[in-house]
């Protein structure tokens, strides 16, 4: 039972990574149609940042605290998302090219960044310092790391913005009504450039969140961003592309599979790596528009 | 009449380049002239099609281990070996087609991604089967009649291998089931009530497709007589993606002259700018998306058509 | 049309091949010595690859001011694979058509494999200073091939020698999915399982995983006497630590070699206090002083164990050419075949290599020893050999 209750904390501060990555595609997805595959490396990238900030990488002695890093991940993964999106994006979309344009000239953004990060930083791994420490942590039966309840805290504050964005704010409406039909919603009299800047940049920034809460678990380094890009599709077919808790639900389920199957299938431990790819195979030759449904056109 | 002319006459040219090739320049142009190969299947499969895949380098890997493990561990002849990996490949193929290519757009693009990922966390954990991540080595192209096919002479086979990828996918190119296929790019409800099988079509696509890559991979599995996972990984998909990209969608020229330059480049640019050069490839891939859709085959044309006289092209 | 177009292309492709590549290789007058060597500057390798490669350099430069070999100096032509296998064959082939007499592979395991099928096709003397994977020689009946890294197997017989007091009797085997961690690994279970000791399990922590806790518990159930620490990915190894302080387990961790590189201290800095490691560097025996004086004096730095891997191999090679009398690559086969007894900075004190009864791999089975981390630093050498 002891096992089960770390699992959980464990699996739950992975699922919020997952989860986040998973909105981070979603942002972007439901007013664009656009899968964005780069939000891996902007994930690093925030990161990278984050490290940069917290530590003497850029100013020698000079440690900001944690909020200042947190704000200027924000801001400066919001940029680079808007900048993307101005210079790649937007011209295909006024072209009119075919959706799979944007797509692949993301997939070309990616390398980019991947790249430049490993230039600017090198192939070693950067440590990472936890806001709150390190120390084996007991909340009532729960135990974990101080940076494992930290990352589910920071997670459902964000998730719980981003939903009341959607459901709660005139912008929201918006984005939910481009996402249902972009025609209609430009007769409507909404920006739809406007919209889908926004989009990028919030998108990023939240990668870039990911990024950060998760680098002190494993450091920041050039290779991380494949990986987190990955999870964070599987959480997103798992829980739909249609509604915010799709993704919350989907990162958990796929956290949860993988480390209780890690845990307790009777398998070579080598193989347990298929089993998030399987999962994801699953679900999309299954049940292709996830868990939680999009919401009808009404 | 001229165009067989031609076409032998490119064999003999590409074929004559491996004799007076030096150990180096014999082993660029070979992985080459497998990228190639790689290209233009790809490029059908992609380009043509309009199928964005990220399994073509996991068919190669099925092909390349395919016949290494069913000649040497299992120890058939290999003609039997050959034709045993070719058909688990096209079957492979087929079984991961039926069902993915029911996805719409990029869906495809992350099952077969997954595929891809299932395919090189199978090949690292195979144990004594696929040796592992080490890979096997050891191994050698029999001799058949006495004869082995050695040095140029198996420059030869690669440059076969890619002429008659060419051969087979122009034709098909031009056939009525490449423009159905091209239909079903365009707009699958479209070419559906064209009365084009679309479910049909896409299946056959990605099934031969495959299987040539795993005829490449086969061919790779005998140039440096070793094969192991990382060449089958996900980083090659994306270079030959950006291949098809910079070379121009769709057309076999642009196959070729993407793969030709981006596989020749990093030779140049790695001494001057180090591992800068991908950098300097993602944004050749977002520049030609942006300004020239057509790539590189694009740009050739337009050169060519000012060099000739109007009526001739 | 296409058909054309597919001959211009053809033509494009040869002509770029004339062009840039030289057809026949010319034979230039030798008055340098050319030393091949094939390093990782830019891939997953890169943070050993490169420390390896400036010691090669360093080890050059030494010789060449105490007037090089056969009264020539040495010219290193340094290539880098990126530690992609077809890449590191190509690579051995331009260093062949360069005319170099020798080549060192600095670089992963399954690189150094694949360059091999060209040391043995084109007959040219090859060696690789730092790899350690048991398989190197055996995958491949190559005569030209040399290594003399700590092959994991003696590392492991090292590790168990040293706990021999201690009677574990049931011990789990933590790795990652690279491909250097899976040879580690494998050859520890065969080294395990031929001294009567059973391997409960083996748990892999694959890369870009966010957490360790569910492989970490499964070795705290078993309740075994050690861990044996096969990883090599720096990212996914942190996660073990961090996972072994969060569950509060005391089971004693041993490492292979690659935790003596520094950069894990710094990294995982408190989580590694009493970690046992192997390494097959002992800065106390008087070739390794040597070598770090000069290391440190060229570079203004303390050298960790990784330069001194290079120093011994480009050493090593010229030992092998001055003995053979001549750059007759077949010579200097032989002279390094017939290789007894050479000290280096690497190995434990009092103990050097060999290639003895046609063996391949030169590390002296009693040449590694035994570490304990402690203060986030390499303590002294606790223990060499397998004795």
């Amino acid at each position: 039972m002891e096992d089960f209750l770390e699992l959980t904390v464990s699996a739950t501060a992975s699922g919020c990574i997952y989860a986040l990555m998973a909105l981070s595609y979603l942002i972007v997805l439901r007013p664009t149609s656009i899968i964005n595959f780069a939000i891996g490396e902007w994930a690093a990238t925030g990161a990278f940042v984050g490290v940069g900030v917290l530590t003497t990488l850029l100013w020698p002695r000079l440690d900001a605290p944690y909020p200042v890093a947190v704000a200027i991940v924000l801001v400066v993964l919001g940029l680079l998302g808007w900048a993307v999106e101005r210079l790649t994006v937007r011209p295909l979309v006024k072209r009119g090219a075919p959706v799979t344009s944007p797509i692949l000239a993301l997939l070309g953004v990616l390398v980019i960044f991947r790249e430049t990060l490993t230039l600017l930083f090198g192939a070693d791994p950067f440590p990472s310092p936890p806001p709150l420490g390190y120390r084996r942590l007991e909340i009532g039966p729960f135990a974990g790391a101080p940076q494992q309840f930290f990352i589910i805290a920071v997670t459902l504050t964000i998730f719980a913005g981003v939903w009341y964005f959607f459901e709660r704010t005139v912008w929201g409406r918006a984005f939910e009504a481009v996402a249902i039909n972009r025609r209609a919603a430009a007769l409507m009299g909404i920006n739809l450039g406007r919209v889908t800047a926004l989009a990028f940049a919030a998108g990023a920034a939240v990668a870039g969140m990911a990024g950060l809460l998760i680098s002190p678990l494993t450091s920041a380094h050039y290779m991380m961003g494949l990986p987190l890009a990955i999870q964070g599709f599987t959480a997103l077919v798992i829980g739909g592309v249609g509604r915010v808790e799709g993704a919350l639900l989907g990162g958990l389920i796929l956290a949860f599979a993988e480390q209780l199957g890690a845990r307790y299938l009777p398998i070579p431990s080598g193989l347990t790596l298929a089993f998030p790819f399987s999962l994801l195979i699953l679900f999309l030759l299954l049940r292709p528009t996830g868990l939680i449904a999009p919401r009808e056109v009404r | 009449m001229i165009r067989t002319f031609i076409w032998i006459a490119a064999i003999i040219a590409a074929s004559a380049i491996a004799f007076v090739l030096g150990g180096y320049a014999t082993d660029v142009y070979r992985k080459m002239l497998i990228w190639i190969a790689l290209a233009l299947s790809y490029n059908f499969l992609f380009g043509t099609a309009g199928q964005v895949a990220f399994s073509h380098f996991a068919f190669a890997g099925v092909g390349a281990y395919g016949v290494v493990i069913l000649s040497t561990k299992l120890g058939l002849p290999f003609g039997i070996a050959f034709i045993g990996a070719m058909a688990l490949c096209a079957l492979i193929a087929f079984i991961v087609a039926v069902p993915s290519t029911r996805l719409e757009g990029f869906y495809l693009a992350l099952a077969t991604l997954a595929f891809a990922q299932l395919f090189t966390v199978l090949i690292n954990e195979g144990g004594d089967l696929t040796g592992g991540t080490g890979g096997i080595a050891g191994y050698s192209l029999p001799s058949i009649f006495g004869l082995q096919l050695r040095g140029p002479w198996y420059t030869v086979v690669l440059v076969l291998l890619v002429a008659g990828t060419l051969l087979l996918l122009n034709r098909l190119d031009n056939s009525s089931f490449g423009r159905a296929c091209r239909a079903i790019r365009e707009n699958p409800a479209v070419a559906a009530a064209m009365g084009i099988n679309v479910r049909r079509t896409k299946v056959i696509t990605f099934t031969l497709t495959s299987t040539l890559a795993g005829l490449a991979g086969i061919a790779y599995a005998y140039t440096d007589n070793v094969i192991n996972p990382p060449v089958f990984g996900l980083e090659n998909v994306f270079l030959l993606l950006f291949m098809i990209i910079v070379g121009g969608m769709g057309r076999p020229l642009g196959a070729v002259v993407g793969a030709i330059l981006l596989y020749l480049a990093p030779f140049f640019l790695e001494p001057i700018v180090g591992h800068g050069y991908l950098v300097i490839f993602g944004i050749l891939v977002v520049l030609a998306i942006l300004y020239q859709p057509a790539g590189l085959a694009g740009l050739i044309d337009r050169g060519l058509g000012l060099l000739r006289p109007r009526s001739q092209s | 049309m296409i058909h054309t177009r597919f001959a211009s292309a053809m033509a494009i492709a040869a002509g770029l091949l004339a062009g840039s590549l030289p057809l026949v290789q010319t034979a230039a007058a030798q008055d340098v010595i050319k030393i091949g060597v094939i390093t990782d500057r830019v891939g997953s390798g890169k943070f050993y690859a490169e420390p390896v490669t400036r010691g090669i350099e360093l080890g050059t430069k030494i010789i060449n001011e105490k007037g090089g070999v056969l009264g020539k100096k040495i010219q290193l032509i340094i290539e880098d694979d990126q530690n992609r296998p077809d890449v590191s064959a190509a690579k051995a082939r331009k260093l062949v058509d360069d005319g170099v007499v020798a080549i060192l592979s600095n670089t992963g395991s399954p690189a150094t494999q694949q360059a091999q099928t060209v040391s043995l096709e084109t007959k040219t003397p090859h060696l690789t200073p730092a790899n350690s994977a048991d398989t190197l020689t055996t995958q491949l009946d190559n005569p030209w091939f040399f290594q003399t890294g700590p092959l994991a197997s003696i590392q492991l017989a090292t590790l168990m020698s040293y706990t021999k007091s201690r009677g574990f009797k049931k011990v789990a085997i933590v790795r990652d999915n690279s491909s250097l961690s899976q040879s580690f690994a494998e050859s520890f279970r065969k080294g395990l399982e031929g001294v009567g000791i059973q391997v409960a399990l083996e748990e892999v922590i694959p890369q870009g995983a966010t957490s360790a806790v569910a492989n970490l518990q499964k070795v705290r159930a078993e309740k075994v006497d050690a861990i044996l620490q096969a990883g090599i990915l720096g990212p996914e190894m942190l996660q073990f630590f961090r996972a072994y302080q969060q569950l509060g387990m005391k089971e004693p961790i041993l490492g292979s070699y690659n935790l003596s590189i520094p950069a894990y201290l710094t990294m995982a800095k408190d989580l590694m206090d009493g970690v046992v490691f192997v390494d097959a560097y002992d800065d106390t025996k008087p070739e390794a002083k040597v070598f770090h004086d000069i290391y440190l004096k060229e570079y203004k730095e303390e050298p960790s164990s990784l330069p001194a891997y290079g120093w011994d191999g480009i050493h090593l090679i010229a030992a092998a050419i001055t003995k053979a009398g001549s750059l007759d690559k077949e010579k200097i086969r032989a002279a390094l075949a017939s290789t007894q007894n050479f000290t280096g900075a690497i190995g434990a004190k009092g103990t050097s290599w060999s290639f003895r009864d046609g063996k391949r791999t030169g590390f002296d089975p009693q040449g590694a020893v035994v570490r304990v981390i402690k203060n986030n630093q390499h303590g002294p050498v606790v223990h060499a050999g397998q004795k």
